[in-house]
This record gives structure tokens, C-alpha cells and sequence, in this order.
């Protein structure tokens, strides 16, 4: 997961070359995460005075499983081992990556860090909606914003009745 | 700005009816729904509004985590200075301050109200060879190691009870064989399946699993024996000096206005005399554990005091 | 007879018109997200889950039950009209199930699916009514070090089994692992891995990674790989209803694949996949109509029918009696318990059973509705499949970001939606398997603990971990199952 920044341009080779791919940085990126853990694990007690093991013992644990997991998965990409993505509803595996249509609904996803708090969940969710409905090809962009608009307004009243922590409606207005 | 504001939220609420009325009171919870602390504050500001002490909208915060200190973090951040801003927290919260290393200082907050309280029993389990609280404590004394004992999360009020139980019969607290529960009921199940020797949990929890024969209770934790457990002895009379209740209170935000941390001084100690109030006591099975103002300023200290030294001892904090 | 009397006053709760209208409520919302692409039953209730401020326990749980019952019903029928199943559990339907419509048998296919679900629905209830008390009482026997071994048995058997590769496999398994130790260790209060973020203390929720590894991942794949081909629907024509022979093909296959359903749903880690591809396998040998599989054999979809729903009803044993949960629907229902400072046990039957028996009773009365929401109806379900996709991943997305915004309000767990969403999206290009992130994630601080109370009681004896029967049997299993394929291989090689 370290290594998320990484994955658009590899994803882009991948679909240039969606044969064999040889996906080394997941691995890389595999081994990084458990020496992050690694590390954090030894920074912690190992011991209790009865238990034997202490709140160290799991952190490192598992840094070290990601860590030999991380080598074994290079070893086995290095071998040829294939990779082949899943088939999904309404998605087909072989197909080439649509960049733009990644990137646009990645927008989408990232867009709430910087304004759910500032602009509001219905002001948010709406944009969203919107860039969602975009990267799946929609091109009608006033029905989908009018769509996101009733969905996100109806959500936020309805959770909001049902004690939902949603914030205030349009900060910016302080209502 | 401040009649557009105004008119702004007019309008809105006219254009989109009820709903988005404006709280006019920001509570935090610094626990999960459904918890103790959620119940006191909900159950506090309903009785308030059923008494027509305070009848203004009330906007509830939950954050819970790490005994409260994730959510007064995030009430510090937000409400510092502000009028009409609470936040709930317990007894719990001093020692997890200790424990997480927190940068919280409970006494720069504004202490409005200590409000309930529950008593802590120890029991073994229906079938174990300690019959009173001397014999658990000498089995303890001979094998501290042997005497795996449990309840609520490290540094909470469960285990500094134990503390001071040891302490008490002159057990080093650092030797305690303490095993933190998630829950009464896993307290209970571990008690039963030999896990644990002995283990500690609030009077409401434990006292139903006595009454069906599962658990044996040794001692309270109060000054008193309860009404609704007389057959219980309290640490006191089984010759131990240790008191100990799982207390709740109200905060108001650090620096908050002189005449609005007044009212609300006023407001709750006006509940705490209320019968809306006293029907939540009944109903809840909490008991009545009233102080305002200055003097749980001082009791917040003297617990910090108290709590901070038994984490110390125990060498869960240096 | 005691069993009985406290399912009457079950029913009795189960009965109220309010919680009528939540079971009903549960039960349209269940079959709509069976039918809706990317959204399952665990990722509603845990959208759900902060309804549980409002509601009272009761209705919430009945309500959740609707939706996990719910949820295998309306899977079954985009398996078999559209040939994409709505849910993992509905992989082995699509494949008899869709053949049959194609002929022209697609009402049959419907019918013994509904029935098959619903009879295997109700005698998993029956067994869940009678065993769960008896089931119960094992908390007092179980020791910290059998419930160690069983989640050890089970990060084990997950990892082997599902996914393309066992290194796969357990890279999923270890990344949840590395994300539940995030947080606050609840057995010493030590901060871990939160550098020291204070919205980290408390831990990476459940609900985010499910949220984001499912519905933010799909999402993002879906996108990068859109086939706006929708799948064709095969018409429902022909005759309208099972035939006699029909019914004589069913019935069998709908009683075995309760008995495979049940028992291994309530195992930690099977999931309702491993249970369908074993009753359809069972179905395939045991049938006197071999030459029938892969054109359409109506047994192919009575028995993972039946077997599918009958997990969901497996599922509720060992959580509501042991608080063990073996999926994560299971581990959804159990936050939702701990929403309400219930903790599932044995000590729920005695302190609540108006909630234990209300929920069980009000299986019966779902799956009764159900059926009869889905075998008329069917008509107007398979319509929710014409709201154009790029409306439908859209609108998801937004109750993805509700359920996680609502959670704390926090801009640090939208970040962890990114995050994380992002990874489901690699795990998906590159063929990781999903479910053993959140079994990692659900049963790794839970393996933790256990093993830790162990060893503290035992005062740090190792040989405390295999000092039981069951935990003896249990990790040896374990160990046999990551052993047993390279052994076997090795003696290959040499042979």
C-alpha cells in the first residue's frame, strides 16, 4: 500500500503490454510496508512480565510476513508467474485500461479529504457523483449533477434523521 | 455577515422545512454510541429538556477511542474558548491520559458536573476454594503469578482497583497478573472457564451472573454495602482501605465565558434535583454521584493524583 | 421444551407491526443489493450500522437479518437471468441456473431457487433454534488458547484456499493482519503504528477497509475496464412453473445443500463460496442426469441454492453464541452488537432474549416474506438492473462516502478510503484475492488477544497453546494444511 503512488503509471504498462506483466513494484512495495512494521514492532516491548509476549510480538509478526511475502512475490514475478486481472461485473479483465476514466473516478474518490469538511457532505457527494457518472461515460453532465443533487440531498436529510454525523448542509453558509 | 448569515439559514430552512435547525449546544462523546458515556450525555440532556431546565437543540459528537482522550483531543481542538460547548468523559479518562501519554491536562478544562457513579465487585467463580476476599488475597500473596486476574481494559478503574486491593495486603502492585477483558460478560465467561481466578467489573454487570450461581462475589468497592447486594462485604470491612467508583462528569471547553460555564454549573446542579433526573437514576440503575463546580475541579485533581501514583506502582507508567 | 416456549415469545416480538416493517424493510433492501453489482450484504449493513443510534436494538438486528437473508435471494436471480452473479455466493447458480433460462426454463430455474433458498432458510433456522443454546453453553469450555487455534485454523485455511496462489493468498491475509494491529494495543494501552497521529489511536475501522476494498476498488476497476455492453438478459418464457419432475430433481439436492451449507458456514473463513462449490460438485457426481450439467440441470441450482442461504443462517451460530465471527457480514453484526454495548455470548440468551429470540423468530417471518417478495415479483426486481451504470457506480460512491464520513466525521478516514480503495484496485488488476484482507483484519486482533491471555495465564508456558484437546487438534490441522501440498508435491517429484 505504500507504494499506491506508484500503481497508475505501472497500471499504464501493464495495459501497454497486458501479456506478461511483470509487476516487480508490488512486491517492492510489499517488502517497504513490512519494514515499515518491522520496525515499528521492535520499537515495541517483545516481553510482558507473564505473558512472554508483549504488544511488539504481532507488529512484527506481521512486518516480517510481508517482508518474506514481498521476496517470495518477486522471485515468482521474476519466474514468470502471470498475472491476470479479474473479471468483475460489468468489467472485463482483458480490456485495455481507460486511463481517463481511472483517473477521473480516482478524482472522485480523493475530492472528499478537501471538501467534505469545508463545503459539506450533499456539495461534495454531488461533485462526486457527477465525476463518477463521467468516467463511466455519461455525458449528459447537467442530469447527472441534478441526480447527484436529489440523491445527496435525500441521503443527507434522511441519515441525518437517523443520527447520522453528517456535518452541516452548506458551511460555507453556515446552515 | 451576520443578518446575511442569518437570513441565509432562513432561508434554507424555509426552502428545505425541518432538519437543519442550528444546535444550539455542541456535546462530545468521546465514546462509540451505545456506551456508558453516549447514555450519560443523551440521557442527561433529555432529562434537561424534560425538566424544561434547558429546552435549546443539543448536536451530539461521537469520537470514541483510547478511554475518551481521542475525543477531548479533538473537543480541545475545536472548542477551546467557546461558550456552550460539553463534553462527557469518566473516570476512566485520568488514567488513559497516564497511560496513552496523551497531552491532555484534565484541569485546564472547565469542570461543570460529576454526575453518576457505579461500584466495582471482584468475584471467582462459583466453584473456587477463596470464599472471602482475605482468602483471594492471601491466594494472590502466594503466587501472584498463578493468579491470573481480569476485568476492564489496562489502567482503567477495574485494574487500579485491583492495585490498590494488592497494595492494601501488601502484594507489589507490579507482580499483579493482570489480564485485560473487552467486555463484564468476558470477564464473566473466563472466570467460569478457569482462565482467570478472580475478576472485576461494575455492580449491574456481575450481580445478575451471581444470581444465577455462575460467579461467587467477594467484596464492593464502595464505603457502604449496596441496597441491591447486602450480602456483599466492602473492601473496608474485610480489611482492606480501598474505595474506588467508576465516576461521570461533564466538561465545558477550556476558557469558556465566566457567565455561560455559570449557567450550565447551575443547569446541572438544578437536574440533579430534578425528578426527570431521578427517573433516569431509577431506570439506568446509576447511582447519584452529584458534585459541581470548584469542588470536582478539586476531586478531578485529587484522582489524578490518586490514579497517577497506582499506574506508577503497578509500572505501567514511568 | 424450554428452547420452544422462548421461540414463542420470540415470535411474539418478531411479530410487532414494527418490526414486521423492518423485517420487510431488511428484506426489499437485501434482494435489491443481491440484485445491484457491487454492493453486498456486508457493506449494507455497514453502511447501515450508525442507523443504530436511532433504532432500538431489536429492529435494527431484525432488520440487518432481512438483509443477509435477503442478499442470497436476490443473487440468484441475476446469476440466472443475466449470468452475473450479484454475490460470490451465486457464482455456482449462474452456471446451471443461466443455462436453463436460455432454454427457456428460466421461471423453473427462478422457482427452485426461491423455494430452494427458502427451504433450506427455514431448516438452518431450525437447527440455528435448537443448537445455538446448546452451542452457547461451550463458552464455558472454550479457553483462550481453542479459540487461538481456531483462528489460526482459519487464517490458514483461507490463505490455501482462496485466490489464484497460496503467496497470494497470504499477502491478502498478512495485510490485514498489518492493519488491525493499528491503534491502541487493548491489552497494555502501548500506541501502535500511529505515528503519532491521535485519529489513529483508535484503530483503522472495519468499516472504512470494507467500504473502500469493495465498493471504492470496484468502483475504480469497474471504471478503468467499463464493458458498457451490458450482459443480455435472457427472457422468462416457457413454462411458468416447476414441473412434477422438476420438483422430484429438487428436493434432494435443496436437503444436502443445507446439510453442506450450515455446518460450514459456521466454520471461520468458508464464506459462502466453498459451500455452493461443494454442493454443485455433490450435485454433479450424485445426479442421474449426467449428460444434463453444463446445459442446464435444474439440480446445479437447487443445491448452491440452498446451501448458500443455509451458510448465511451457519454464520449466526458461532457469532451469536461464542461472539465469533467467520465472515464479514458476520463481523459487521458484531460491531453492530458492540454499537449497542451487546456483546455476543452466551450471556445474551439470558440477559436479552426478547433481542436473541425476536432476531431468530424473525428469520422465520423473512424468509416467509422473501419468498414471497421474490417469486411473483420477480418481474420488477430484475428491472432495478436497467438504472444505467454510470448512475449506479456513482450513486454507490456516495453511500460509500456517507458510511465513512459518518462513521467520526473524519478527514482521516476518507484518506484511508482513497488508500485503501487504491489497493483494492491493484489487488483486482493483479488477481489478489480480497476476502483474506478483512479475515486477517477481523480475526487477526482477535488471534492476538487470545493468545496473549493464553500465555499470560499460563504464565508464559508455550505448551499452554496445545494444552486443550480442541486446540491440539486444531493447530495440528493447521500445520498439516500448510504442509500437506509441498509434502505432497515433494513425493511427486521423487516418484
Amino acid at each position: 500500500m505504500s507504494t499506491d503512488g506508484n500503481n497508475t503509471t505501472e497500471g499504464g504498462s501493464q495495459a501497454a503490454a497486458p501479456a506478461s506483466p511483470r509487476p516487480y513494484w508490488i512486491g517492492v512495495g510489499l517488502m517497504a510496508m513490512g519494514a515499515v512494521w518491522l520496525y515499528a514492532g521492535f520499537g515495541l516491548p517483545q516481553g510482558a512480565r507473564y505473558a512472554a509476549v508483549g504488544p511488539g510480538l504481532f507488529v512484527t509478526l506481521a512486518g516480517a510476513g510481508l517482508l518474506v511475502l514481498g521476496a517470495i512475490l518477486v522471485l515468482q514475478i521474476w519466474r514468470g508467474e502471470s498475472f491476470e486481472a479479474q473479471d468483475a461485473e460489468d468489467a472485463d479483465g482483458a480490456t485495455k485500461m481507460d486511463k481517463r476514466a481511472f483517473l477521473t473516478a480516482l478524482v472522485a474518490v480523493a475530492l472528499p479529504i478537501g471538501t467534505m469538511g469545508p463545503l459539506g457532505m450533499p456539495f461534495t457527494a454531488t461533485l462526486s457523483f457527477m465525476l463518477v457518472a463521467n468516467a463511466f461515460g455519461s455525458r449528459r453532465w447537467w442530469l447527472d449533477l441534478i441526480c447527484g443533487l436529489v440523491l445527496a440531498c435525500a441521503a443527507w436529510f434522511l441519515f441525518k434523521q437517523l443520527g447520522l454525523q453528517l456535518g452541516r448542509f452548506f458551511p460555507p453558509l453556515g446552515v | 455577515m451576520k443578518f446575511s448569515k442569518t437570513l441565509a439559514a432562513l432561508a434554507m430552512t424555509a426552502a428545505l422545512g425541518t432538519g437543519a435547525a442550528s444546535a444550539q449546544v455542541n456535546v462530545m462523546l468521546p465514546a462509540n454510541p451505545g456506551g456508558g458515556w453516549d447514555g450519560t450525555g443523551r440521557q442527561a440532556f433529555q432529562a434537561l429538556n424534560d425538566a424544561g431546565i434547558y429546552t435549546g437543540g443539543v448536536n451530539f459528537t461521537n469520537t470514541g477511542g483510547a478511554g475518551g482522550t481521542v475525543g477531548l483531543a479533538e473537543f480541545l481542538g475545536t472548542s477551546t474558548g467557546q461558550p456552550d460547548a460539553l463534553a462527557v468523559f469518566g473516570a476512566i479518562t485520568v488514567g488513559a491520559i497516564k497511560l496513552n501519554n496523551s497531552p491532555i491536562n484534565l484541569a485546564e478544562f472547565r469542570p461543570v458536573a460529576r454526575l453518576t457513579a457505579e461500584y466495582l465487585v471482584i468475584a471467582v467463580a462459583a466453584d473456587s476454594p477463596y470464599n472471602t476476599l482475605a482468602d483471594l488475597v492471601a491466594g494472590i500473596k502466594a503466587d501472584p503469578g498463578a493468579a491470573a486476574l481480569g476485568g476492564g481494559s489496562a489502567g482503567g478503574v477495574d485494574h487500579i482497583s485491583l492495585a490498590l486491593l494488592a497494595q492494601a495486603g501488601d502484594i507489589p502492585v507490579a507482580d499483579l497478573n493482570y489480564i485485560p477483558q473487552t467486555s463484564g460478560a468476558e470477564t464473566v465467561t473466563a472466570i467460569v472457564n478457569g482462565t482467570l481466578v478472580a475478576g472485576v467489573s461494575g455492580t449491574s454487570e456481575f450481580a445478575q451472573f451471581a444470581e444465577q450461581g455462575r460467579i461467587k462475589l467477594l467484596g464492593v468497592t464502595s464505603a457502604e454495602r449496596r441496597p441491591n447486594l447486602p450480602d456483599v462485604p466492602t473492601f473496608h470491612e474485610a480489611g482492606y482501605d480501598v474505595e474506588m467508583a467508576n465516576w461521570r462528569g461533564i466538561l465545558a471547553a477550556p476558557g469558556a465565558p465566566d457567565d455561560n460555564y455559570a449557567m450550565w454549573v447551575e443547569n446541572f446542579t438544578k437536574l440533579s434535583q430534578s425528578d426527570a433526573w431521578k427517573a433516569v437514576l431509577a431506570a439506568q440503575g446509576w447511582e447519584d454521584y452529584f458534585l459541581a463546580g470548584d469542588e470536582f475541579g478539586a476531586f478531578i485533581a485529587e484522582e489524578t493524583e490518586r490514579q497517577g501514583q497506582i499506574l506508577k506502582d503497578a509500572g505501567l507508567v514511568n | 421444551m424450554e428452547t420452544f416456549e422462548l421461540l414463542l415469545h420470540g415470535f411474539s416480538v418478531a411479530l410487532q407491526p414494527t418490526n414486521l416493517m423492518w423485517a420487510l424493510v431488511g428484506s426489499v433492501l437485501g434482494t435489491a443489493i443481491g440484485i445491484l453489482p457491487g454492493i453486498g450484504p456486508a457493506l449494507t449493513i455497514a453502511l447501515l450500522l450508525p442507523v443504530t443510534t436511532a433504532l432500538a436494538p431489536t429492529s435494527a438486528f431484525i432488520m440487518f437479518a432481512g438483509i443477509l437473508y435477503g442478499a442470497m435471494y436476490g443473487g440468484s436471480t441475476t446469476s440466472i437471468l443475466l449470468n452475473t452473479p450479484g454475490e460470490a455466493g451465486s457464482m455456482m447458480t449462474a452456471l446451471e441456473g443461466n443455462k436453463m433460462a436460455r432454454a427457456g426454463r428460466g421461471a423453473a430455474a427462478l422457482a427452485t431457487a426461491a423455494i430452494g433458498s427458502f427451504v433450506a432458510g427455514t431448516i438452518a433456522t431450525l437447527a440455528l433454534t435448537f443448537a445455538a443454546p446448546a452451542v452457547a453453553e461451550l463458552a464455558f469450555y472454550f479457553k483462550p488458547t481453542d479459540y487461538f487455534a481456531i483462528t489460526a485454523l482459519a487464517f490458514c485455511s483461507v490463505a490455501v484456499v482462496m485466490g489464484t496462489s497460496r503467496t497470494r493468498g497470504f499477502v491478502s491475509l498478512f495485510l490485514g493482519i498489518a492493519i488491525g494491529v493499528i491503534g491502541i494495543d487493548t491489552m497494555t494501552g502501548q500506541p501502535r503504528l500511529t505515528f503519532g497521529n491521535m485519529q489513529l489511536l483508535r484503530g483503522i475501522a472495519l468499516t472504512v477497509v470494507l467500504v473502500s476494498l469493495f465498493a471504492v476498488g470496484e468502483i475504480l476497476y469497474v471504471a478503468s475496464r467499463y464493458r458498457s455492453t451490458p450482459g443480455v438478459m435472457a427472457p422468462i418464457k416457457g413454462q411458468l412453473w416447476m414441473t412434477k419432475q422438476d420438483f422430484a430433481r429438487s428436493w434432494k439436492p435443496w436437503l444436502r445443500g443445507t446439510a453442506i451449507g450450515f455446518p460450514m458456514g459456521a466454520l471461520p473463513g468458508s464464506g459462502s463460496e466453498i459451500p455452493t462449490m461443494l454442493s454443485y460438485t455433490l450435485e454433479r457426481k450424485l445426479t442421474k442426469h449426467p449428460e444434463e450439467f453444463g446445459k442446464g440441470a435444474i439440480e446445479g441450482v437447487a443445491g448452491p441454492e440452498a446451501a448458500n442461504n443455509a451458510a448465511a443462517a451457519g454464520i449466526l451460530v458461532p457469532l451469536l453464541t461464542l461472539g465469533l465471527p467467520t465472515s464479514a457480514t458476520a463481523a459487521v453484526l458484531l460491531a453492530a452488537f458492540q454499537n449497542y454495548g451487546l456483546q455476543p455470548g452466551p450471556f445474551l440468551f439470558t440477559s436479552n432474549p426478547a433481542l436473541i429470540w425476536g432476531l431468530i423468530a424473525s428469520l422465520y417471518v423473512g424468509n416467509v416474506m422473501l419468498l414471497v417478495l421474490n417469486l411473483p415479483l420477480v418481474g420488477i426486481w430484475v428491472q432495478l438492473l436497467r438504472i444505467p451504470r454510470p448512475q449506479l457506480y456513482a450513486g454507490i460512491l456516495v453511500f460509500a462516502m456517507i458510511g465513512v464520513w459518518g462513521l467520526a466525521g473524519s478527514w482521516m478516514d476518507l484518506t484511508i478510503m482513497l488508500v485503501v480503495g487504491l489497493a483494492g484496485y491493484v489487488m483486482r488488476v493483479y488477481d489478489f484475492p480480497i476476502a483474506p484482507v478483512l479475515i486477517g483484519l477481523i480475526l487477526g486482533p482477535m488471534a492476538e488477544t487470545q493468545l496473549r491471555t493464553a500465555l499470560a495465564a499460563g504464565q508464559g508456558n508455550p505448551m499452554v497453546l496445545v494444552s486443550t484437546p480442541l486446540s491440539a487438534i486444531l493447530l495440528t490441522l493447521a500445520v498439516l494444511l500448510l504442509a500437506l501440498p509441498i509434502l505432497l508435491k515433494r513425493l511427486r517429484a521423487n516418484a
